[in-house]
């Protein structure tokens, strides 16, 4: 890896993505206050970016441990590149988690207290099985070390993938007294973000040429399968009666995701980046409307109903959760996938 | 022993007292009630009907904030009691967002941070805060109750979550919540649910006590009698 490999624009965004992200989170992270919260409005972007990219982490995950699984060539000639991807994108969530609970030592804290009846707790600690597990298979496909454990590493890669996703929906789905939370679809709105969004980013970083058909085909397939979910809950949302449900489907969350389902194949990169962008729509629409109903004695602090903008500060943690999963991909990628002999492999 | 409270709204006037008593006995910052009201306005003019729920903590049986929290920082105590670990808490609010009565808050900046202010309100002519602050020795500001200390932080922590304790200091002192004593009409009851004949058992079985949001299971510690009527106030 040379030094002049990194004077290239793609380095010069990213370093700008982290210096803007790093602002702001060492300013809340030393001060506190910069983010658009409230004791009513509790959970918003930073989290919401945690989400996001662990979502399509675990997408990237399901897809390679999969295509190993079933012996697909065009992902298996992939593998260091999806490791990569996923492990990044995963330590970029884990980034700006850390920075929305005050503490990146908090995360550690987090998984070595058990409490055995939590939802966030089996969250957090499958993520991190995840994240260590990807590690490992990254190691051993480094060290050219391939063996019957890979197979079982896999399976547990995929198992524990699939469990956080739908953990990460059950953080919300068990949530009593708030009606757009509470409920089983947030576990399938999570594992089918998952997979919508983890197909858009491998397609998006596909080197320049060939795209194998395998990847347009997940992202037309997983996006049809997104718009479908939507349109569901879109139809309960319209006919619900119940309480306090704010609803939080649009028809543009719907239309973009049916067209790339229809004509993703034209454009794939253009698609890929479509869907990516309604995932993290879909993912912040669901989290922020859940809270929008003011509870007990908030609502005379704050209103019944609240709206919520991001502010500058909370934009700056989303660019540096990307911008942290953006280096550790091209530095992955530069140090393993480019000058090795398995160079895309 | 389980304790729990009655608070019984033909006595209560919305005079806030409760909510001035907490904040002083418990040093909340300014932003911060775990003592509170819900306030409702309900019908169209000239049938309207202006409601005030004080509340607070119920101390759930069946708590959400305890079943989520995943440091074990929210825990029951052997009297059923919902008590919060600082040292233990993430500031992952989880519990803000589970608890379906919103009485849980959290630090976003450092409590009383105005009294560390070093500008004098009038040049040359006042203590500033922290002057005061230094003068009057209290921890985080010059009107904390050192008494609070004995079970949970007088000085709470940046990134933490608070809410009642249900004075669990003073009731282990033999005494009634802050809030119980400096109410004026005595709207407010604490005592054993465990204990058939208690006061608050009684007044629950004879104005059929029902807590906040009961369709939820959680099965709440703060049980509300009667509705206020002009007619039934003697």
């Amino acid at each position: 890896m040379q030094l002049r490999n990194f004077f290239t624009p793609t380095w010069a965004v990213i370093a700008a993505g982290l210096l803007f992200g790093a602002y702001f989170a060492i300013g809340e992270l030393s001060v506190g206050g910069m983010l658009a919260t409230n004791n009513g409005m509790i959970w918003t972007l930073p989290l919401v970016t945690y989400i996001f990219l662990a979502l399509m982490s675990t997408g990237v995950s399901i897809v390679l441990c999969h295509g190993t699984l079933t012996q697909r060539d065009e992902i298996m000639r992939q593998q260091r590149s999806l490791l990569v991807l996923a492990a990044s994108l995963l330590i970029g969530g884990f980034v700006a988690l850390g920075t929305e609970l005050g503490s990146p030592l908090h995360l550690f804290w987090l998984v070595f207290s058990p409490n055995l009846t939590s939802p966030i707790w089996y969250m957090g600690t499958l993520y991190s099985i995840e994240l260590v597990l990807l590690l490992v298979k990254l190691v051993r496909d480094l060290q050219g070390h391939h063996g019957r454990i890979d197979q079982s590493l896999t399976w547990a890669t995929l198992g524990v993938a699939v469990a956080a996703a739908l953990m990460l929906g059950a953080v919300f789905g068990t949530v009593t007294g708030r009606a757009d939370f509470h409920g089983l679809h947030a576990s399938i709105l999570t594992l089918t973000a998952a997979l919508a969004s983890g197909a858009a980013v491998i397609v998006l970083t596909q080197p320049s040429g060939g795209l194998p058909q395998i990847y347009i085909r997940a992202l037309r397939g997983f996006s049809a399968l997104m718009a479908i979910l939507l349109t569901l809950r879109w139809g309960y949302e319209v006919h619900s009666s119940v309480v306090d449900l704010q609803g939080w489907v649009t028809v543009w969350m719907i239309a973009p995701l049916a067209v790339v389902a229809l004509f993703g194949g034209r454009l794939p990169r253009t698609a890929a980046a479509l869907v990516a962008a309604v995932s993290l729509w879909v993912v912040l629409a669901f989290v922020i409307t859940g809270q929008m109903v003011t509870l007990g004695p908030m609502a005379t602090w704050y209103g019944a109903v609240q709206a919520y903008r991001p502010n500058l500060a909370e934009v700056g943690i989303l660019v540096l959760g990307i911008a942290v999963a953006a280096a550790l991909f091209q530095l992955g990628r530069q140090a393993w996938l480019s000058s090795s002999p398995q160079a895309g492999r | 022993m389980k304790y729990a409270m009655v608070i019984d709204q033909q006595k209560c006037v919305g005079c806030g007292g409760c909510i001035l008593a907490c904040k002083a006995e418990n040093n909340t910052p300014p932003d911060i009630n775990w003592c509170d009201k819900i306030t409702r306005t309900s019908g169209t003019f000239p049938d309207v009907r202006f409601e005030y729920i004080s509340t607070m903590c119920n101390h759930c049986d069946n708590a959400p904030c305890v079943t989520v929290c995943p440091t074990r920082a929210m825990y029951k105590s052997p009297r059923g009691l919902t008590l919060h670990d600082p040292d233990k808490c993430i500031g992952c609010k989880a519990c803000m967002v589970s608890c379906p009565y919103g009485v849980i808050s959290f630090n976003w900046q450092t409590p009383h941070r105005e009294w560390q202010k070093e500008s004098q309100l009038v040049a040359a002519g006042t203590f500033t805060p922290r002057e005061m602050l230094l003068r009057a020795g209290g921890e985080g500001n010059p009107h904390a109750n050192p008494e609070r200390g004995v079970s949970y932080p007088v000085l709470r922590a940046r990134g933490t979550v608070e809410k009642c304790t249900f004075c669990d200091h003073r009731l282990a002192k033999g005494l009634e919540p802050a809030c119980v004593e400096a109410c004026p009409p005595r709207a407010r009851i604490v005592g054993d649910l465990d204990d058939p004949e208690s006061e608050v058992s009684r007044l629950i079985r004879r104005y059929d006590g029902t807590p906040l949001r009961p369709e939820l299971g959680t099965r709440a510690r703060v049980f509300y009698i009667r509705s206020y009527s002009p007619e039934r106030r003697t």
